[in-house]
């Protein structure tokens, strides 16, 4: 160090700015003691479902029977909850959780039950591995961690990740056979089923075309509002209710459809908030016992600590920081347990406390170092969300990870930077405390300080993943454009953030009244912006219409013939618009039914309570109680892919001639002359071993690899990006939601590019059968990418990305080109680059490939390690080994 | 270059994102052809300055049955063993200029090392990268030895100017004064390697004398050159290594007004390019200098007022 002073000092004389130079890294200083000891207990423990929820609720729902929908699901979720048993580690400072497993979950019946139904014999007769749906037995769930695969002694393994004790077994049985052909899975399906295009919709499940159904994660991919409970306190929500129930009940107002309904909404929302109380008393009462029989002094105090906050949460509005984000956790356990979920985000939560944290530390009632603990546990508590769903949901598509996202920076109402000082402590817990979630999201504009955006960046450095770099303005505009109908202003415009890993959400700024001042908090204003059309595998759509929609994988007719004759790259794309229509339409009709009848069997209600203006109007979520209700979206999966096959096509067969479109579907069919990554079981796109008809192919393979490819700032590629952009957002444009409003483009492809590579044959690039698409949308084909990182963003800027919820790139940079202040700052170059150039979304790995591939040969020796795969981080050893290849395989910029 | 207006270069690289060669985030533009024939050398696929053949048989596919370029080849060049994999005759390969079995190498393990660009080509792909540098960065030009193709350099150095792009260059300062003055005026960042101070030793390690580039230093002095120079070299043992060297060189950076300098740890990441060009590598072993002992001589340029970063500990 003092050699570096010394230097600066010269520098200085020789008139050379030196403040920059300070090439040591800063060090983050440990977890604190509660935190390491619960992360420890998080490494051991195993995903785990329990019925103790689900009893619950079924029991209130059929003693209800016959009360009004919302008024009996507030009953049965009031119930669920106010029963569920409280569990306290004595190292926690902040408590509850979804069930009382600490990582926890639970299945849903009422909204699906067949395959427990289905399965219930081989349950009951404890046989593991039962029917698997198809996008299930092609999802492949990493081993590692916390995932149980298999079953073993009293434990059944469930979806390949969940364990359940042999005890819970006939209950979960018993549970599913009362929803037997009532659940929301089994009345959509018979209405589906009237669809002029069911059996096509059909065809492309089983295909897995189309990754998975609205209703297995009816809720998520948007973003909390917690200010009603903050700014009231539950009795005081319930007092609220009294009154509008007296203003309300039998007044039909204006609204001839709607005007009744206010009454029991907020006699739902009544008993809803009761039961928020009293599940959070019990946690209270568990707390005073737990202190009572405590002899470490130490804990005894902790507990005592619990027991306040809890005792005061039940009733009052949150009075110090503690209390507001133990609030917030409580209103975020019971929107989770509400659905399957996935992608349930916290939003600008640094924002909305930071009038508690001020206040707190203004009166010397805490100190930052404790702030930093509580966010640091915080960090623990929102890392054991799970989701209960199929395996391929939950690892197909979401790798295990729960997407509960947390923003940061952006803008105020007034338009002002909205970075408070405790946002930097969130950064700092982020750093200290290394979990996957919550998942952190900066709002990159310029109005953004430098001193938040290094201090962004130096977390980013350490490799977890995070934070991931969002484009405000990018997304701003997005906003005015896509709610433009329902009424989007620039003031609710700015309250945007990202809802799951990356989805776009409209948001508001409420006045909340604390500590003798109004500040406007930002806060999701919408349902769900997700649960459209589920992750289209674009890449096998174009093998269907070169295949005239025979699927070779499954010899299998899966798409009407059309016939034609490609004779030219815009007959290709037509046509592959055209399968597209199809697919869409069937697949969007079936899911609009789906979530139609979710929202009516079974309509959320601690949603409906904090959605701003659900409340403030009575109306429900489900009733487009909500500010914004047009946000409903179309997934799509492997866009460079489909993007590189385009260019690889027009180049080989319409610009060079040098091949007929026969002989290209023929090296298609017959993988280039190598064996599949069925056969090989070895997913790395570089990867390949020869057959003995090798050679016949080896000419058109190396063509197909040294065609044009996306992300080298060539046209020759590019363009077909610009073209598929400029023709998908108004053909998306002309699907309906069931809201009525029109479907736009998601951009992201979760995990989904592993399973839906895995369907998709060789593609005309030379993309070989079963290995992964590339990932997100804007991220070049692994290894494809020959001319540099400057050169990728060229290509992903081509158009302009404020006309999509949103867009993805992921880069993986040498930890060595990072080191030091110096290496922040070009870090954050890279990511101002980037955003200056209209990029939406640009994410990092920052990590050596070597290091993956020893922790895929020693997965213990990594428990902790951390990537990024496409819009979240997660456990290296918690994702399936297709993905990790692909990580592995990515281009890394500035290798040392 | 014998023409005078050079209208192209060959050049073997441009990478982006480069963040150790000079300030902030840069493109390094990297040209093939070097005066010097450094015994350690990471780049010697650049001594020529022409394209040639590279062979990398660890990306080579050949385990898995790829056998494409063997029949690719008119000349005989790859020849194949079906134990030990495809063979590189580099008396036949260093002398092709067609190159065809790299065209149906799918794996890049045959690769064409060196392409030409005209002026333009690479001022479009410089100002394409110039938004992405943010406000310290710029252009590196780097090789082998960037200077060599001397009028191509100074067109695109010209054309810098105008578009106000910062400039940085690596060099080893051989060529003719005159030269080089006229392209050091447009250059803001200079990082010059002086190998050896021993004129006999800088011979027996790099091929030349060092009397042109000291002297080419000197004379930045005296024209009162404005830009940066940080004076650089491997730290290589029983070459350049000695405490002795090392005063001639703080005595000379005092006699030119000179006041930084980085030292470079030596390593082997070029020893699989020697193969792949199918010549010998003489540092396979020794040549390696310990941390300790780089620390040591930045103490001592420290002592004497001079700024000395080790490897990419710098200030910018």
């Amino acid at each position: 160090m003092a050699n570096e002073e010394l230097m600066n000092e010269l520098l200085k004389k020789h008139g050379i700015n030196a403040n920059s130079f300070e090439n040591k890294e800063e060090n983050v200083p440990e977890k604190t003691e509660n935190c390491e000891k619960l992360l420890e207990i998080y490494y051991d423990l195993k995903n785990t479902v329990d019925m103790e929820y689900p009893y619950w609720f079924n029991r209130a729902w059929f003693e209800n029977a016959g009360d009004v929908t919302i008024i009996r699901k507030a009953k049965a979720e009031a119930a669920a909850l106010s029963h569920s048993t409280p569990t306290i580690l004595p190292w926690e400072k902040l408590v509850m959780q979804k069930t009382r497993n600490v990582r926890g979950a639970f299945p849903f019946p009422w909204i699906t039950a067949s395959f427990f139904n289905a399965a219930a014999e081989a349950l009951m007769n404890e046989v593991d591995a039962p029917v698997e749906a198809e996008a299930d037995a092609v999802s492949i769930v990493g081993a590692g961690g916390g995932n149980v695969t298999k079953s073993y002694g009293n434990i059944i393994s469930i979806a390949k990740k969940f364990g359940m004790r042999k005890e819970d077994v006939p209950v979960l049985v018993k549970a599913s056979k009362s929803w037997d052909g009532c659940s929301v899975e089994d009345v959509s399906t018979k209405y589906g089923k009237d669809t002029p295009n069911y059996k096509l919709h059909k065809a492309m499940m089983d295909s897995v075309i189309c990754m998975f159904d609205s209703y297995c994660i009816p809720q998520g991919r948007e973003v909390m509002n917690y200010y009603l409970p903050l700014q009231y306190g539950w009795d005081g929500i319930v007092e609220l209710c009294n009154k509008k129930i007296l203003e309300t009940m039998g007044e039909a107002g204006d609204d001839e459809v709607l005007g009744m309904s206010r009454g029991y909404y907020y006699e739902a929302m009544k008993i809803m908030a009761q039961g928020m109380s009293k599940w959070c008393q019990n946690y209270a009462d568990r707390a005073k016992y737990l202190a009572s029989i405590e002899t470490d002094p130490k804990f005894k105090k902790n507990y005592e600590e619990i027991a306040v906050v809890m005792g005061n949460i039940a009733h009052k509005a949150p009075a110090t920081f503690r209390e507001a984000l133990q609030m917030t956790l409580a209103c975020h356990y019971a929107v989770v347990n509400e659905d399957p979920m996935s992608g349930m985000s916290i939003g600008r939560i640094g924002q909305v406390l930071q009038p508690y944290y001020e206040k707190d530390i203004e009166e010397g009632i805490t100190s930052e170092e404790e702030v930093i603990e509580l966010l640091e546990l915080y960090r623990i508590k929102i890392t054991c969300i799970e989701c209960f769903a199929s395996a391929g949901v939950t690892g197909g598509v979401l790798s295990g990870n729960t997407f509960n996202n947390l923003s940061l920076g952006g803008l105020t109402k007034d338009g002002l930077s909205a970075v408070t000082p405790l946002e930097y402590l969130i950064v700092e817990a982020g750093m200290r405390c290394k979990t996957t979630q919550p998942t952190l999201s900066v709002l990159y504009d310029e109005r953004t300080p430098d001193t938040f955006l290094m201090k962004a960046a130096s977390c980013t450095k350490l490799g977890m993943g995070y934070p991931a770099w969002m484009n405000n303005q990018q997304g701003m505009n997005y906003m005015l454009k896509n709610y433009a109908s329902e009424g989007m202003n620039v003031e609710d415009a700015r309250a945007w953030c990202l809802g799951g890993c990356l989805e776009s959400s409209p948001g508001t700024f409420l006045p909340l009244n604390y500590n003798g001042k109004i500040t406007w908090i930002p806060g999701g204003a919408s349902p769900t912006c997700g649960s459209g059309v589920h992750f289209i595998a674009m890449p096998k759509v174009l093998e269907l219409v070169l295949t005239n929609g025979y699927d070779n994988r499954l010899n299998k007719q899966i798409l009407p013939k059309h016939d034609k004759k490609l004779d030219s790259i815009k007959a290709i794309e037509d046509q592959w618009l055209e399968y597209m229509h199809m697919i869409i339409d069937a697949a969007n009709k079936v899911n609009n039914i789906q979530m139609d009848i979710w929202r009516r069997q079974m309509p959320p209600v601690m949603a409906s309570m904090l959605k701003p203006d659900c409340f403030r109007d009575g109306i429900s979520l489900s009733d487009g109680g909500c500010r914004y209700n047009a946000s409903i979206n179309f997934e799509s999966c492997g866009t460079i892919t489909f993007v590189n096959s385009l260019a690889a096509l027009n180049k080989l067969v319409f610009v060079d001639k040098k091949y007929t479109l026969d002989q290209v579907v023929d090296a298609m069919l017959n993988n280039y002359g190598f064996k599949t990554a069925y056969e090989t079981g070895v997913f790395s796109p570089d990867y390949r071993e020869a057959t003995q008809n090798a050679s016949k192919y080896e000419e058109i393979f190396a063509d197909a690899v040294n065609a044009p490819k996306y992300g080298n700032a060539l046209w020759e590629a590019d363009q077909f990006l610009k073209w598929y952009e400029d023709a998908m957002i108004p053909f998306i444009h002309s699907f309906k939601s069931y809201y009525a409003k029109p479907l736009y483009m998601c951009q992201i492809s979760v995990s989904t590019h592993g399973p839906q590579g895995f369907i998709t044959l060789a593609d005309p690039a030379g993309r070989l059968a079963g290995t992964t698409y590339s990932d997100g949308s804007v991220s070049a084909a692994a290894g494809t990418d020959k001319n540099g990182i400057y050169a990728v963003f060229e290509s992903a800027t081509c158009y302009d990305h404020s006309d999509c919820q949103n867009s993805q790139l992921n880069l993986k940079i040498h930890p060595s080109a990072l080191q030091g202040l110096q290496g922040t700052k070009k870090l954050l170059d890279v990511v101002s680059a980037y955003m200056r150039k209209g990029g939406f979304h640009v994410q990092f790995n920052v990590v050596d490939s070597n290091t993956l591939r020893d922790a895929q040969k020693k997965p213990d020796n990594y428990r902790d390690l951390m990537v990024r795969v496409a819009g979240f981080t997660q456990y290296w050893c918690e994702i399936g080994k297709p993905i990790q290849d692909e990580v592995i395989y990515r281009t890394e910029y500035e290798q040392a | 270059m014998t023409n005078e207006k050079q209208s192209r270069a060959l050049i073997f690289d441009i990478q982006a994102f480069s963040v150790h060669d000079g300030p902030g985030c840069r493109t390094n533009v990297f040209f093939s052809g070097c005066p010097l024939r450094c015994k350690w050398c990471a780049n010697p696929e650049n001594f020529e300055t022409k394209p040639h053949l590279m062979f990398s048989d660890k990306v080579c596919k050949w385990k898995n049955g790829c056998r494409a370029c063997v029949k690719r080849c008119k000349k005989n060049g790859v020849v194949f063993d079906e134990i030990s994999g495809p063979k590189i005759n580099w008396k036949i390969c260093s002398e092709c200029t067609s190159f065809e079995c790299t065209k149906y190498c799918a794996a890049h393990s045959l690769k064409v090392c060196g392409k030409y660009y005209s002026v333009d080509e690479l001022m479009n792909v410089l100002i394409r990268d110039s938004s992405n540098w943010g406000l310290d960065g710029g252009v590196t030009f780097s090789g082998g030895e960037p200077l060599l193709q001397y009028d191509f350099l100074l067109q695109v150095l010209e054309k810098c100017k105008e578009k106000m792009i910062h400039t940085a260059v690596e060099t080893s300062a051989n060529i003719p004064s005159e030269k080089f003055w006229n392209l050091m005026q447009y250059i803001n960042f200079a990082f010059v390697d002086v190998k050896n101070m021993d004129d006999e030793k800088h011979k027996l390690g790099t091929g030349v004398s060092n009397k042109q580039t000291l002297s080419n230093i000197s004379m930045l002095k005296e024209k009162k050159w404005k830009g940066r120079l940080v004076l650089r070299y491997p730290v290589i043992a029983n070459f350049n290594d000695s405490i002795e060297n090392a005063q001639k060189i703080i005595k000379f950076m005092k006699q030119n007004n000179l006041f930084e300098i980085n030292i470079l740890k030596f390593h082997r990441l070029g020893q699989s390019k020697w193969e792949q060009l199918g010549q010998k590598y003489a540092y396979e072993i020794g040549g390696d200098v310990s941390l300790d002992y780089m620390n040591k001589l930045q103490e001592l340029y420290l002592k004497n007022d001079i700024i000395c970063y080790v490897a990419d500990n710098t200030s910018f």
